[in-house]
């Protein structure tokens, strides 16, 4: 039965040589980075992603509060209406 | 310029569940990143493109701290590497128009010669393509790894590496680097 997933065996050992190849061409230097220094910016960045995960609830709750405010006064005003006038 | 040769990394204990702390990160990041460089930069065909994503997919493996062995980092690393190359491609061809965007796997080297040539009918291919026949056969990852690596079903990566083995045995074969049948 055919295999149809399979080249052949000189078409694979082509492609294989070539792959070779292609891992071995040469590259630009890499100036990777210090490893300190990303274990550093990656901390940092978790701390901001703690903080504003903490903050998220408050900013979500702000305007919830302004319109619960705006509403007190409202009723309030409405309230002391009889009496001012 | 600096012969690079993208090492096949050895896990010492690949199936070790430990926090990647900060001696577990510097081990890692000595044993992987040049390899993930290699394998961003033949993908991209961008040294400026590799180094800000390799520097970005490890920022991110730290960010969500993983804790499991070498192996499950190493493919998480590749992962968010491949989903990083994507997102990029996209990025710059929403920005630039198709055109632009091809050239972003355009080959860096204008150098002549054969090595030049290697490259250039790489960069023909897929940034998939390369990506899968990459982690085929110069990391020598299995169908689950390499699915796991570029976060797709199993099934699929045989099919895909499948057509992307013959799209390269085709450019192979019009160029004459294997006899037509």
């Amino acid at each position: 039965m055919t295999n149809w997933f399979d080249l052949t065996e000189e078409e694979e050992r082509a492609v294989a040589a070539f792959m070779a190849r292609v891992s071995a061409l040469p590259t630009v230097s890499v100036a990777s980075p210090d490893a300190m220094q990303l274990w550093w910016k990656a901390q940092l960045l978790r701390r901001w992603d703690a903080e504003r995960r903490a903050q998220l609830p408050l900013d979500l709750m702000q305007p919830v509060e302004i319109a619960a405010g705006l509403a007190a006064a409202a009723f309030l005003l409405y309230l002391s209406l009889p009496r001012l006038f | 310029m600096d012969t690079l040769v993208a090492p096949r990394i050895q896990c010492t204990r690949p199936d070790a569940v430990a926090r990647l702390d900060e001696a577990a990160f510097s081990a890692f990041y000595s044993k992987t990143s040049r390899a993930l460089w290699a394998y961003v930069y033949r993908v991209t065909g961008n040294a400026a493109d590799a180094d800000d994503i390799v520097q970005e997919a490890f920022c991110r493996l730290l960010r969500v701290g993983l804790e499991a062995g070498e192996e499950e980092w190493r493919r998480y690393l590749y992962r968010i590497a491949s989903n990083l190359v994507v997102d990029r491609w996209r990025h710059r061809k929403r920005q630039e128009g198709d055109e632009r965007a091809k050239k972003f796997a355009a080959p860096p080297e204008s150098g002549r010669g054969d090595d030049a040539d290697v490259a250039r009918t790489f960069a023909t291919l897929t940034s998939r393509e390369r990506a899968l026949l990459w982690l085929a056969y110069v990391e020598e990852e299995s169908h689950e790894e390499i699915a796991a690596s570029l976060g797709l079903g199993r099934r699929s990566i045989k099919v895909l590496l499948f057509r992307a083995r013959r799209r390269l045995r085709d450019l192979l074969k019009s160029q004459g680097l294997i006899a037509r049948a």
